[in-house]
């Protein structure tokens, strides 16, 4: 029996050993290769240099594709957590059958193929005639704000209904009780939920690959474009060290503000 | 007065949800129906012919059938390697524990695009495997790696593996440890009370892994692009060529065939794994 | 239970000329709720008059909170009206009626100082800075807490919490202050003690208040005026003091401490009571009922004296005896069935297990029950 308990633990550890390197070495690869002195990348590297780096901030493209990911970040998760808070809002206290359709159609688009939202959505664009800009916009609306309704929603259900009722109890409006009380008591569920929404719109790729037009590019559908058309190269590399760069520096910013532990509850 | 609460706190995100993700779905659901059209989106006439084709050409059928196997060789390395991972996980102290889970997390959080980029970069002919089995002397001529369907397996499964192992582990860790400890105390056996106990009650864990594995799978579109190339295409392959080809009513068929798939194999799972019988089992 | 009732000096507190004088400052005019199939409120009807305590007692779940949160405003009755100060506010939202509440959980605001807490209502009410700063001061200065107004709530003790609470409620002067089981988180002798402190508090501001408990002591100790409630429906109301030693039905009498039933039948009617055939003896209760009727009588245990066989009265056994300190507890067996005596220890005579007892009673210590049998 010991003997059975000490193999099903090896076990155990080598999956697990082995499951992280195939998680993490591609990543860490993209990494160490962005700092490659040579044209070609080479295990181990034989130096080290930052020209990759330089060459992607010096391709027009690149930037702007960087730039255009950041404001639609930014303005994407900001707008999907306030919508997706409103939700929660509503969702956190009612029950039963219509309740439950809500929240399911909140959210359907975590599990929901988001290829086909962005083949449904740019047929609908191409019906209506949307702009290029606010139709990426409102796809990543609808892509993000999920994560701004599922911890919003878990925060809201866990505060005390009496603490609202003490509110409206002592004189404040619903709109009062909302911002005095509620919204204080909730704001890490909302700031995480607003982080979760921003590295979710700033990786996003099914949606994105339809919707994107000539001169508003999102950085990960420039990188996939480049790797298509041009191959790959190591500025490649150099971008993809920027978009993890950019989410390590997130995590970190979750973690100093709400705790890890909302992290690894979230997802 | 309450009712106007409740609709100034849910009529933005209703309208929101309900005019960019159920209306352009029915519409899409709409043009399937149609015809195709040269000079329009998509034709007059109402026809069921999209869905046909799409059933009675092998063609399509071939890649139906091997977007199928992809899924399923992947789901099965996803369900081998990740349960035991998450078993270990699991059984963490909670500092490490949430270690562990937030290195899961992270990859999740980067691009998919750069992640694929990272198994090019591995996998290709110039890549680091084959350069170092070169300086091993193990192989002369660099090896095809990528652009074959063993390369889209091994990148997506490891792509979405954090998936399956998060799932798993969270419910594993969220199991009340009375249950196998009382099994013990009947007389179980380690190997049985896992049989017995353990397992069934990680259910909706692995359901919800599953679940999740089987329909990123489906629409990975750019990690098969990157790993499979030209040669080694799945369904979403087809729509989005098809849309690259204003092939409206096409790529809306294939759209509700691959949706038709994820919807059947939702059913299944959930039909097998019976995930709600335990639910509520944990802490 | 071994000491039941309220001091005399607070139960003699009248109620009718209150009301006279003073309108009701909460109205429930046939008010019902219900949820699903459960009817939590069942046409109820009560006043409360200006300046006193009115407490809802009863079991959990009989409806005690529903009632409150329907003056409240945090339900909406089915049917009925409610009142607040002659006003009708059954369709008014909570945060525009004139009432505060002390919540059981206290629902302290987490984000905010003890001060802050205070000031909230005040601010709704938007009064300036330098009366609301004024206001926070005198109301913490009641319930004795100035010198922590700078701390956050999870950096006081339950009892401390229990004070801000009440503080932030009665700052704002509301038209009623409602309680709901305030006191159910605090140990007993803090609970005891919070139990005097309020009231007297109450009767210094002149507060009109709804207090809602399970516990029946503390409803008798607290209140004017009590309404004891089953299953959505009010049994009873009145003065603490009448609700304990005139219950009217057999739940009323056993909710509200122990008491002994005795079965009978109506033999003979007189002046203003009945004479009552019980197995063991003839009792004689004041009551008006037709002769051949049958009956309950219900006696408190303290009530019962017990005497040598030699003296009138029931006859019977002693069971068991249970020493509790100031009282001793007998368990006899009559046959009108178990009884149960409480005799103060500095009187108790020396009784043993077995001794042959007559048990006796004023004749007004008796009461006939509604509804012979439950
Ligand atoms: N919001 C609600 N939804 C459904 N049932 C409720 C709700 N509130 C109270 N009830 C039911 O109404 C009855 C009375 O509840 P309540 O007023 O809380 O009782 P009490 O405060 O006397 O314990 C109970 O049966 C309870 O289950
Ligand atoms: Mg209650």
């Amino acid at each position: 029996m010991k003997a059975a308990l000490s193999a099903g633990s090896m076990l155990r550890g080598t999956a697990t050993t082995i499951a992280f390197a195939l998680i993490v070495v591609p990543i860490l690869i993209v990494v160490v290769a962005a700092f490659s002195p040579n044209d070609y990348f080479q295990f181990p590297p034989p130096g080290f240099s930052l020209r990759w780096f330089v060459e992607f901030f010096g391709l027009q493209t690149m930037r702007d594709a960087f730039v255009l990911s950041i404001e639609l970040a930014l303005a994407s998760a900001t707008i999907a957590t306030i919508l997706g808070t409103l939700a929660a809002l509503f969702l956190a206290r009612r029950h039963g059958a219509i309740a439950a359709l809500l929240q399911s159609l909140f959210l359907a688009p975590l599990v929901f193929p988001t290829l086909i939202l962005g083949v449904a959505l740019l047929l609908l664009y191409k019906t209506i005639g949307m702009p290029v800009f606010p139709g990426l916009l409102l796809a990543h609306c609808i892509v993000g704000m999920p994560y701004g309704f599922r911890t919003v929603l878990a925060s809201a259900q866990a505060l005390d209904p009496a603490l609202e009722e003490a509110g409206q109890s002592l004189g404040a409006d619903p709109l009062r009780t909302l911002f005095l009380v509620t919204l204080p008591l909730i704001w890490p569920g909302v700031l995480s939920g607003w982080l979760f929404a921003f590295i979710v719109s700033f990786g996003e790729l099914n949606t994105a690959l339809f919707l994107t037009g000539p001169g508003v590019t999102t950085l990960p559908i420039e990188i996939f474009s480049y790797l298509q058309f041009t191959g790959s190269q190591l500025v490649i590399a150099a971008a993809s060290s920027v978009q993890i760069a950019l989410i390590v520096i997130l995590v970190a910013v979750i973690e100093r503000v709400v705790g890890i532990a909302r992290i690894t509850r979230a997802r | 007065m309450k009712s106007a609460w409740g609709w100034f706190l849910l009529a933005p995100p209703l309208v929101l949800a309900l005019v960019f993700f159920v209306v352009p779905l029915v519409y899409l659901f709409w043009v399937s129906l149609h015809a195709s059209s040269t000079s329009e989106l998509y034709g007059a006439a109402l026809t069921l012919r999209n869905y046909s084709d799409v059933l009675a050409d092998s063609f399509y059928l071939t890649i139906v059938r091997r977007t199928l196997g992809v899924a399923a060789v992947i789901l099965g390395l996803c369900l081998l390697i990740g349960y035991p991972v998450a078993y270990f996980v699991a059984l963490l102290p909670v500092r490490r524990r949430m270690l562990a889970i937030l290195l899961l997390l992270f990859p999740l959080m980067v691009s998919n695009v750069v992640r694929a980029y990272g198994w090019v970069s591995l996998l290709e002919r110039r890549g680091v495997v084959n350069s170092t089995l070169r300086d091993l002397h193990l192989i002369d001529a660099p090896l095809d790696l990528l652009y074959t369907p063993s390369a889209v397996v091994i990148a997506l499964m490891t792509i979405l593996l954090p998936y399956m192992v998060i799932s798993i582990a969270n419910t594993l860790a969220a199991l009340d440890r009375r249950y196998q400890e009382a099994a013990q105390a009947l007389g179980a056996s380690p190997l049985r009370t896992f049989l017995h106990v353990t397992l069934p009650l990680s259910t909706p864990g692995i359901a919800s892994g599953t679940l999740l594995v089987f329909l990123l799978t489906l629409s990975a579109y750019v990690t098969i692009t990157l790993l499979g190339g030209p040669r080694s295409k799945l369904l979403v392959s087809l729509i989005y060529d098809s849309v690259t080809a204003f092939q409206w009513p096409r790529a809306a068929a294939l759209a509700f065939v691959l949706l038709a798939l994820a919807l059947a194999f939702t059913g299944l799972i959930l039909a097998l794994l019976r995930p709600g019988r335990v639910q509520g089992a944990g802490r | 239970m071994s000491a039941p009732g309220p001091s005399p000096q607070l139960a003699s507190r009248t109620r009718g000329e209150r009301a006279e004088q003073h309108p009701a400052d909460v109205q429930l005019v046939g008010v019902r709720k219900r949820f699903g199939g459960v009817v939590a409120v069942n046409d109820v009807s009560v006043e409360i008059p200006r300046g006193t305590i009115f407490s809802l007692l009863g079991p959990s779940g009989c409806g005690k909170t529903t009632t409150l949160r329907l003056v409240a405003g945090f339900e909406q009755p089915d049917a009925g009206e409610v009142y607040i100060r002659g006003a009708r506010v059954t369709s008014m939202p909570p945060y525009r009626r004139d009432f505060s509440m002390v919540f059981q959980s206290y629902a302290l605001f987490p984000h905010l100082t003890v001060a802050q807490n205070v000031a909230f209502g005040l601010r709704m009410r938007r009064v300036a800075r330098g009366d609301r700063a004024r206001g926070v001061d005198e109301a913490l200065e009641l319930v004795k807490l100035r010198a922590l107004a700078d701390r956050y709530p999870r950096q006081l003790s339950g009892g401390q919490q229990q004070r801000v609470a009440l503080a932030r409620a009665i700052v704002v002067k509301p038209a009623v202050l409602l309680l709901d089981e305030p006191l159910g988180a605090l140990d007993k002798l803090l609970r005891e003690e919070m139990q005097v402190e309020l009231r007297s508090l109450q009767q210094r501001l002149g507060i009109t208040a709804v207090f809602v408990t399970h516990d029946q002591e503390e409803a008798l100790t607290l209140s004017d005026r009590v309404a004891v409630m089953r299953n959505g429906v009010i049994e009873q109301i009145g003065a603490p003091r009448e609700i304990y030693d005139r219950p009217r039905n057999a739940f009323v009498a056993s909710f509200l401490g122990a008491s002994n039933f005795i079965d009978g039948v109506v033999v003979a009617r007189e002046a203003a009571s009945i004479v009552v055939e019980t197995p063991g003896t003839r009792i004689s209760v004041p009551g008006d009922k037709a002769a051949g009727e049958r009956v309950r009588i219900a006696v408190r245990p303290e009530r019962l004296r017990m005497a040598r066989t030699d003296a009138h009265g029931l006859p019977a056994t002693i069971r068991d005896i249970v020493y509790r300190g100031p009282v001793t507890h007998f368990y006899l067996d009559s046959a009108s069935g178990p009884l149960l005596a409480y005799q103060q220890n500095a009187r108790a005579g020396d009784w043993t297990i077995g001794d042959e007892v007559r048990c006796a009673w004023d004749a007004d210590s008796a009461v006939v029950l509604d509804g012979a049998r439950e």
